[in-house]
This record gives C-alpha cells, structure tokens and sequence, in this order.
C-alpha cells in the first residue's frame, strides 16, 4: 500500500532527480512484498503521469522530464530479479506479446511496464523499445509470431507515427489482435480504435490486468 | 521591471538573467565582473579570479591576447565548473579600450543531440538489462529443474548400484574359491566400479542437496578426536595401498563440540583421501588436530605436486578438477571438495589452501567450537 504521503515524498524525490533516496523507497516497497502492478501503478505511473501534465503544461523542462523517466527506468531495474522469478514460477499459458513503441516514441517506460504486467500473467513478453522502425516490428512480428501486439505513445503529436504503425500492422497480419495504450491518449485519440478492426485501448495497468485475466 | 535605456535592459539581462557566461576583464586577464550565472557556474570572484585559471587548458596554448585578436568565429574553450565537470563554450572576445569583454554560450544543437544519444543509450542499456534479468530467471528455472533430476536419478540409482555391490561381495566370500584367477578379477573390476559409482551418486545426492538448499545439518555433542580417528580408518586403507604414510597428531579436546559428526567424517575423507591421491609412493601426509578455546582447527598437508592460484580459484566449484594429475591417476566425481567445503561453510567454519606449484599442499579447516549449553 502506497500512502499519499509516501508518494508525494518520493514525487518530491524524483523532481529533484534524487536517484538514491527514490531507490531506497522502492527497495523499502520491495522488502514488504508490494504487490508489482501495484508499484507500477500508483508509484511508477502516477509519478510518471504527474511529470508527463508538468511537463505538457510548462511547469518543467525536457532535460528534466527525461532525467525524471531515466530514474524510474533504472529502479525498474529493482523490481526484476523478483518479477521474472515470479513470471517464470507462474509461467505455462504459452501466449507470447510483442510491446512496442510507437516510431518517434523515445518514451518507453510505460510500455515496458506493460510488458512487465505481461509477464507477471505468465506471458512471454517481448519489448522492442522506443522509437521502433515500422518495418523493424513487423519483421519481428512476422518471426515471432505474437498472439498480440501492444503499442504505446506518450507524447500526442505521435499520434501520426501511432496511425501508421496500425495500419502496417493491420496491411500485413490482417487476423492479429492489437491494442493501445499511453498517456498521450488523455488529450484525446481514442477513436483510432474504430479505424482498425481487431484494435482495443487499454486506458490503465488495472484495466490491462483485467482483460489479461478474462 | 523597468529601466532608463534599453542598453540598461540589455544590460540588466545579461548580467542576471541570461544562462550564458559574461565576463569584464582587466587588460592582463583578471575578473573584474561576471554575470550571475558565471559567479554560480564558476564560483569565480571578482577581482580575484584570473580568467586563464577557469579554462581547462592541458596544452598550455592558451593566450587571451591571441583570442581577443583573433578574427571569425567563436573560440571553444573548456570552462571548469562548481561541479566537476567542464563545460564547453563557445567564447567571444571584445575588447572596449583597456577592458576585454567576453562572452560564453552553449551550442544547443549538441547539447540536444547529446541529450537524445544518451537517453537512447540508457534505454539500450535498461532493455538489456530486463533482457537478461528474464534470461537469469529462465536459467534459475533450468538449473532447478536440473538438479531435481539429478536428484531423482541418483536416489534411483542409489539401491540398484547396493545390490549389485552386496552380491557381488557374497560372490567374493562366498563363490571366490570355485572362480578361476581371470573371474576373479572380473568380480573383483566390478567391486571397484560399482564402489566408484556408488560415491558418484552420494556426490549427486549431497550436490544436489546444497544447490536446492536442502543441505540440513544434524547437530550433536561429539569428540572431535574420536571423529577424525573414525574418518581416518578408511584412508589408512588407501594410503597403505598407495605406501604413502599418515603422520597423525591430534590434541586432545577439553570437551565435546557441536557438530554433524557424519558429515565431518565426510569432510575429513575427503581431505585426506584427496591429499593421499597427489602423494607419491613413500611421502608422508600430515595431519593435525588442535583444540583451542573457542575453535578447533584441523590441518592435512601433503608434498605433491601442488596447484598454482589460478587452479586454486576453481578447486571448490563443480568438477573444478586442476590440471594436476593424481599420482596413481585415482578417479574422483570432481564434488568431494565442494561437497566438503559446504561441510565446513554449513558449520560456520572456514577452510583455507595454501599451495604452490612443486611445493604441496596445505589445508586447514577451522571450526567453531558450540559447547553444549
């Protein structure tokens, strides 16, 4: 459980780019036995998401946005040694993801997270990181072979890049299922879904988890 | 904020509000004013700080008068910062009668590029690292499921391997006079084997125990003395084979310690059974017991041929086998000093080798003594 003090201390943390103190509170979580998605939603995402509307709205720099994600990337890197312990105990559905960034997309926190959420269901989850190719991911789809494909944009003016992606995507596996998720969707976008059949938006981790389990 | 002239805004926001570097120096150099932002980024202080003294300047080149008289473009120079790092900037000189003005400012083109190079790289870098966390899960899984057939498979083989060394001991006591000298041989073949095999498969079992983390210790009072005589009965056997000779001393013990004896008695086997292996015929292996107050500390040491630190680093880990041969060629299942360092690491003791090429080997164990409460 994350309380409202907690988080805004490690909020305060992570504006100031204090990497050691936001590590120490996510160890802290760890040693507790937080549940991950519970980390990565109300911590990682929240955070993320509250830096994402300072940044939108002036209140913050680039350089200083993107010293905030490279942090909450690195204690991602806390959280692994447990989650793929747990992911491979809990592993035997077989069913493989391929999450990826939309192109031009250089942030990839979110849709790691959701790879990670992935995994923690027991599926093989696949991150092909930021600023994909077009035709990078669809030649790993095509050896791959994924029962879904995710991909992910947080910055709005990549809607475009987002678009193109799906229609590739749809032009040369017509039957793979596909959703989208990420923060640029809270200015709007959601739409895109009706333009491509097989395409859902997934507007949380808890909604993620939801229709994983369904 | 208002100002009388717009030279005096200008003014007013290069000295205070501009993130680029201004400096107002003498004729030789030295810092009359700087703005804001190079009083925090230097620390300099007016009419203290040499200019010269700011710039990283590692060929010794540097000369105000040549930058001030140069013509085109901007000059780079190194700049030390309050934190550690230098900062490059691109620097122009005016001079204004006897004063040089100076001005420093960032290339943001390369800081962008800069910028967006080592975002990439730390996501390269965190995706590979998630990469490989999942690949050592699947390793830890594979391994788990490794040692649990070898597990299964050396518990299965465990009574198989007994009878076949029963009754082949009967045959030996009971049929051996009806044999020829040949089938006697054979027999006698598939005594050794079968003894091999069945200290191959104990070595799995305990293997497998340590890496499972099962290896439970049965803690009891015993004599250590009495233990390491008890250990020692089956390499007199050996080593009078070999014609190597045990040199034994052992002190005798206040009082009993805490400790799995059987596993010490293995511990012990091994150790010398080890050290009678790389002896030549007519050495002498050394043994020794000290009890002390708090501690006991066990010794074997043996003039074979010895190990150099590289063979030393890999003597404890699976089949870690030196390139030193045994002098009889003995066989070993390359566990028995794993095996027995867990012995000793499980009772809190420590075991230490010394040794050296051509010069033998020296071991010594030491144990915490736990007396009985």
């Amino acid at each position: 459980m994350i309380t409202e003090a907690l988080y805004q201390e490690y909020l305060t943390l992570l504006l100031e780019g204090n990497r050691r103190e936001c590590a120490r509170i996510v160890q802290q979580l760890l040693d507790r036995d937080i549940e991950i998605k519970t980390l990565y939603a109300d911590l990682f995402q929240k955070s993320l998401y509250e830096v994402g509307r300072l940044w939108e709205f002036n209140r913050i720099s680039v350089a200083k946005e993107h010293l905030v994600t490279a942090i909450t990337e690195g204690l991602l890197n806390l959280v692994y040694p447990r989650l793929f312990d747990r992911a491979v105990s809990d592993s035997g559905n077989d069913r493989k993801v391929v999450i990826s960034c939309a192109a031009n997309e250089f942030h990839q926190v979110g849709g790691k997270m959701v790879a990670d959420i992935f995994e923690l269901n027991g599926w093989d989850s696949q991150f092909l990181g930021a600023n994909t190719p077009v035709d990078q991911m669809l030649a790993h789809i095509h050896d791959e072979k994924p029962d879904l494909v995710g991909l992910s944009v947080s910055v709005y003016f990549n809607m475009p890049a987002l678009k193109a992606g799906l229609a590739a995507i749809r032009g040369n596996f017509l039957h793979l299922d596909i959703f989208v998720g990420g923060q640029a969707f809270n200015w709007g976008g959601t739409e895109i879904t009706r333009q491509y059949s097989g395409t859902a938006y997934v507007p949380s981790l808890d909604r993620l988890t939801s229709l994983i389990a369904a | 904020m208002m100002w009388e002239t717009r030279e005096q805004a200008a003014y007013g926001y290069v000295t205070r509000q501009s993130q680029d570097l201004f400096f107002v120096l003498s004729g030789d150099g030295r810092i009359l004013e700087a703005n804001e932002s190079a009083r925090t980024l230097t620390r300099c202080r007016e009419n203290d700080t040499v200019f010269s003294d700011l710039v990283v300047d590692f060929a010794g080149t540097f000369n105000l008068t040549n930058l001030v008289q140069a013509r085109g473009g901007p000059q780079l120079l190194n700049i030390k910062t309050a934190a550690g790092l230098p900062q490059s900037y691109d620097f122009y000189f005016a001079q204004v009668q006897n004063l040089i003005l100076a001005f420093g400012r960032l290339d943001a083109r390369e800081m962008v590029h800069m910028q967006k190079q080592l975002l990439s790289l730390n996501q390269e870098l965190n995706n590979l690292t998630r990469r490989l966390h999942k690949q050592n899960s699947e390793l830890a899984r594979l391994n788990r499921e490794k040692n649990q057939f070898l597990g299964m498979a050396a518990h299965d083989l465990r009574k198989p391997i007994g009878l076949i060394l029963t009754y082949c001991e009967f045959l030996q006591d009971e049929a051996a006079r009806d044999l020829g000298t040949e089938h006697q041989a054979f027999l006698s073949t598939i005594h050794n084997r079968s003894l091999f095999m069945k200290h191959l498969v104990d070595d799995f079992l305990d293997v497998s125990a340590i890496e499972a983390r099962r290896f439970d210790l049965d803690m009891q009072p015993a004599d250590m003395p009495t233990v390491l005589s008890r250990s020692l009965e089956i390499n007199r056997l050996q080593a009078q084979k070999k014609g190597v000779m045990l040199q034994v001393d052992i002190d005798p013990c206040p009082g009993p310690a805490i400790i799995d004896a059987e596993k010490i008695e293995q511990a012990v086997t091994n150790l010398v059974s080890n050290a009678i292996d790389y002896s030549r015929e007519g050495d002498t292996v050394r043994i020794r017991l000290c009890c002390r107050q708090d501690h006991l500390v066990f010794s074997v040491e043996d003039k074979g041929p010895g190990m150099s630190r590289q063979e030393m680093e890999k003597l404890f880990t699976p089949f870690g086998r030196t390139r030193t041969k045994k002098t009889a060629g003995e066989k070993s299942t390359g566990l028995g000093l794993l095996i027995t360092h867990k012995i000793i690491t499980a009772h809190n003791g420590t075991l230490h080798v010394d040794s050296e090429p051509d010069r033998g080997t020296f071991i010594t164990v030491k144990l915490p003594v736990i007396k009985q409460i």
